[in-house]
């Protein structure tokens, strides 16, 4: 019997030694029949990260005829995967900005640069990044706020943000502007909360330890609705780019500028793979997610969601995200410290 | 509006599925219910919402549920919040009656899993407005007040008990400081293995499972885990009857309650549930000396809570849209991903829904107790296995579950392996494994809520002290300290008597 069991076993291992092996064979510089490992910088599965990661995949996966799993594993273990991953299309990444904020921010070391990594295809973008506050905050919108403050000397208004992220770059470019708009005074009574997912957020809201929150328009529409008990419900007080249908004021409907220029920002959400990547890989990639962003089906499941379906080859989508990263430097660098906006 | 509920062999079928493939997960160490629901997330496409959610409610009660055998039979809690069900759970399959333990387990589970039903039912409306009052203020002082089970149990041990506590948050403090992503208490070569500080549950696993490994190897291994001599010709010693549960009725209900509390507050974790719901147990019993060696109340203490935590943690989910614990937070992707928003309008828009939650909670907990209850005594006999042939499958499965908690990271296994010596030289100078690891498990939530109320406050720290139901948590704190440390004293003098 035991002799029996061993050579079964031994076929077993053997014959898993040979599906490896002609795995192998398969495997030329093409995402064709390969397990694919997307990591994305969220740990969440409920925010635009994984949505759109999901979404994508979901449609490119049968483009590539490959096998993809969405990992929510979080900023850092994600930009490690892929600054450590063979580059074999086995592991890719797909996040939005923070992939370059975070350095700029210098919360995620120079090793995790866009220098370090490939830039792929950009496959859509998220422009609902919004601004919420309590439904009976004495102001309408950001504009509205910084008059507020104005008028009222004695006022703060706790702002809550996360470091490093997109939420961080759009409330410093609005706080650049009320420096120069409204003056130092003003500014400095805009007190930064930093906190973290939209679930926190909202409860910091509702317990009245802070007065506007930043999230995902989509995520706070539904505490907008008028049957919404009031200490619930939310209203937006600002978005920082248009969204097709929606009718609340943009950052730059309301005046705010960096560098004298209206200030706008969405989210691109690029996928990244590791260092010297055949090129083979990101030219299969650039024609999957091509033909992906053109699918009507794809187009529709995102725009349920406001989200855009935005392709953009990886070559041009290089160009784009490091002019954007540049373009937003000195911004950061001319900005006060999370420090010195938190601790007044 | 339609009030109806989706039900035939299909769901009944995925349901089933759902819990099965949910108490194996809860019953591997290093796999959890979170885990489960997060890899048949994307499988619920090929679904309507409500045959996934049959799918994924079946997923998070039977994870939940499963946690309690490898707690029982091998003292390696399956799951964070079975932590105090391998206190008196183990001792008592030790002592030969591991069948009756298990079975005391399921169906405190399932009491415990329909407790917390009724009130998600009849309450949900109430206890939303009830999770709002409770501030970041309020949930530091209920961790707090979680981490008196430290006190309670370094009976006649306080110093080295509360020492061990004190180093299990300091640990839990190791990697990035969210609010401003910068690294702390890392050594300098390893910001990259540790940038997230360790993982639970290899920290988990290597302090419960290696070390005692280690500690057994030292001894030698032909043993089994139950000393030969326990049987009476081969069978338990005593039996399982409904009437173990007798005089356990309050025990029961408090349990059930503080289980489906805890749950209902958002960012309280499960652990934090059943903690507290056996600090408890400890201070109402008539021989709290007793606990854990092997207490029947302890067990149903321990494993009601864990399981009223269900019910309790979909509360603010399905009516705030806010995740009650980690499970649920993924178990939202579920209704996102079917285009079904969760929060303050969703029962009165989707009453068809809402009617589906409720019926395959019930249904995944009846059928939890069906697929468990009888089949478990083949299970049981895992304890009757020599520890030299059962040891090498519990490592083989630990270095598999340490290793899949963040899809394969080599730092998790490393830290399962280093946690086992922690333990084992924890063993050899007396501190208890335990103490230092509810310290780790509350003490990231613990600084968190701290910090967030002094955000809210600008450093006020008189705010922990100014809202009532705050100075209510107070009294409840320094009420249970103060009969922790002279039930020291008397442990003390017992001693020395």
């Amino acid at each position: 019997m035991k002799k029996v069991l061993a050579l079964v076993l031994v076929l077993v291992l053997s014959l898993s030694v040979l599906t490896g092996c002609a795995n192998k064979q398969k495997a030329v510089n093409s995402f064709d029949g390969k397990n694919v490992r997307v990591v994305i910088g969220s740990t969440s599965t409920t925010g635009d990260s994984y949505m759109i990661a999901d979404m994508t995949m979901r449609y490119l996966a049968k483009q590539l005829n490959a096998n993809t799993k969405v990992d929510a594993v979080g900023a850092g273990p994600a930009f490690e995967a892929i600054s450590t991953a063979k580059p074999d299309g086995e592991t890719i990444m797909m996040f939005h900005d923070m992939t370059y904020l975070g350095v700029l921010f210098g919360a995620f070391e120079e090793k995790y640069a866009l220098e370090n990594m490939i830039v792929g295809p950009r496959v859509g973008t998220n422009p609902g990044a919004a601004f919420g506050a309590k439904a009976a905050a004495p102001y309408a919108n950001m504009k509205e706020m910084a008059d507020y403050l104005k008028a009222n000397p004695s006022e703060h208004v706790r702002v809550n943000i996360e470091a490093g992220g997109v939420s961080h770059i759009g409330f410093i470019s609005y706080y650049e502007w009320v420096v120069n708009q409204y003056g130092q005074d003003v500014a400095d009574r805009m007190d930064v909360i930093v906190g973290g997912s939209t679930s926190e957020k909202l409860q910091m809201l509702w317990d009245g330890n802070t007065d506007v929150i930043f999230a995902d328009y989509s995520s706070l529409l539904q505490y907008t609705d008028p049957k919404v008990e009031d200490k619930l419900r939310v209203k937006f007080v600002a978005l920082l780019d248009e969204i097709d249908g929606v009718d609340v004021p943009t950052f730059a409907e309301l005046g705010v500028t960096l560098n004298g220029e209206p200030f706008s920002f969405s989210k691109d959400f690029i996928i990244y793979l590791p260092k010297d990547t055949p090129a083979e890989y990101i030219a299969e990639l650039d024609k999957a997610a091509e033909a992906v962003a053109k699918d009507p089906a794809f187009i529709e499941e995102m725009a349920k969601q406001k989200y855009k379906a935005a392709f953009m080859p990886a070559a041009e989508a290089k160009a784009y995200i490091t002019e954007k990263r540049d373009s937003l430097e000195a911004l950061i660098k001319a900005a006060p410290s999370l420090d010195e906006l938190t601790v007044k | 509006m339609n009030f109806m509920i989706e039900f035939g062999v299909i769901q009944l079928l995925v349901a089933l599925l759902g819990v099965v493939i949910g108490i194996i997960f809860g019953a591997l160490p290093g796999m959890t219910a979170t885990m489960a629901i997060a890899i048949f997330l994307p499988l619920t496409y090929a679904y309507d919402l409500s045959t996934s959610l049959y799918l994924l409610l079946g997923l998070y009660v039977g994870g939940i549920s499963g946690g309690l055998i490898p707690a029982i039979l091998i003292n390696i809690p399956g799951t964070p919040s079975s932590i105090t069900t391998g206190f008196d759970g183990h001792p008592m399959a030790k002592r030969g009656e591991a069948v009756r333990a298990l079975r005391i387990g399921i169906t405190a589970s399932l009491i415990g899993g329909l407790i917390s039903l009724t009130v998600l039912a009849f309450f949900t409306p109430v206890l939303a407005k009830l999770a709002i009052q409770f501030s970041a203020v309020e949930k530091f002082l209920i961790i707090l007040f979680a981490m008196t089970v430290i006190a309670a149990l370094s009976r006649g041990n306080m110093t080295k008990g509360i020492f061990a506590g004190f180093l299990g948050v300091f640990i839990s403090l190791m990697g990035v400081f969210p609010d401003n992503q910068k690294l702390r208490l890392i050594p300098s070569l390893l910001t990259t293995e540790l940038r997230d500080g360790f993982q639970l549950l290899p920290v988990l696993i290597g302090l419960f499972a290696f070390s005692q490994m280690f500690s057994e190897a030292e001894l030698g291994m032909r043993q089994m885990l139950m000393k030969d001599n326990v049987l009476l010709d081969g069978k338990e010693t005593r039996k399982f009857s409904f009437k173990d549960f007798k005089g356990q009725i309050i025990n029961l209900f408090r349990s059930g309650l503080i289980g489906t509390f805890i749950g209902v507050l958002p960012g309280v974790g499960g652990s934090a549930a059943s903690l507290m719901s056996y600090s408890q147990c400890k201070a109402w019993s008539k021989h709290p000396e007793k606990l854990g060696t092997g207490e029947v109340e302890g067990l149903v203490a321990s494993e009601t809570a864990n399981n009223g935590l269900t019910g309790g943690a979909l509360v603010p989910l399905l009516s705030l849209g806010i995740p009650g614990d980690s499970t649920t937070a993924v178990l939202i992707g579920a209704f996102m991903l079917q285009g079904v928003q969760v929060g303050p309008l969703f029962i009165t828009q989707n009453p068809d829904i809402w009617n589906t939650v409720l019926f395959g909670l019930l249904l995944s907990n009846i059928l939890m107790f069906a697929v468990m209850f009888w089949p478990i005594k083949f299970l049981a006999n895992i304890i009757k296995i020599p520890m030299s042939k059962l040891y090498p499958a519990v490592v083989l499965m630990s270095v598999v579950g340490a290793f899949s908690t963040r899809n394969g990271n080599m730092t998790d296994v490393v830290t399962l392996i280093v946690f086992g010596i922690v333990g084992y030289l924890f063993s050899k100078i007396g501190l208890p494994a335990t103490t230092f690891l509810i310290g780790f498990i509350l003490g990231r939530d613990l600084e968190k809520y701290f910090i967030d109320s002094l955000k809210g406050s600008g450093g006020d720290l008189s705010v922990f002290f100014s809202r009532p139901i705050g100075l209510g948590i107070w009294a409840l704190i320094v009420g249970f300290l103060i009969y922790a440390f002279l039930d020291n004293r008397r442990a003390h003098r017992e001693k020395l008597a």
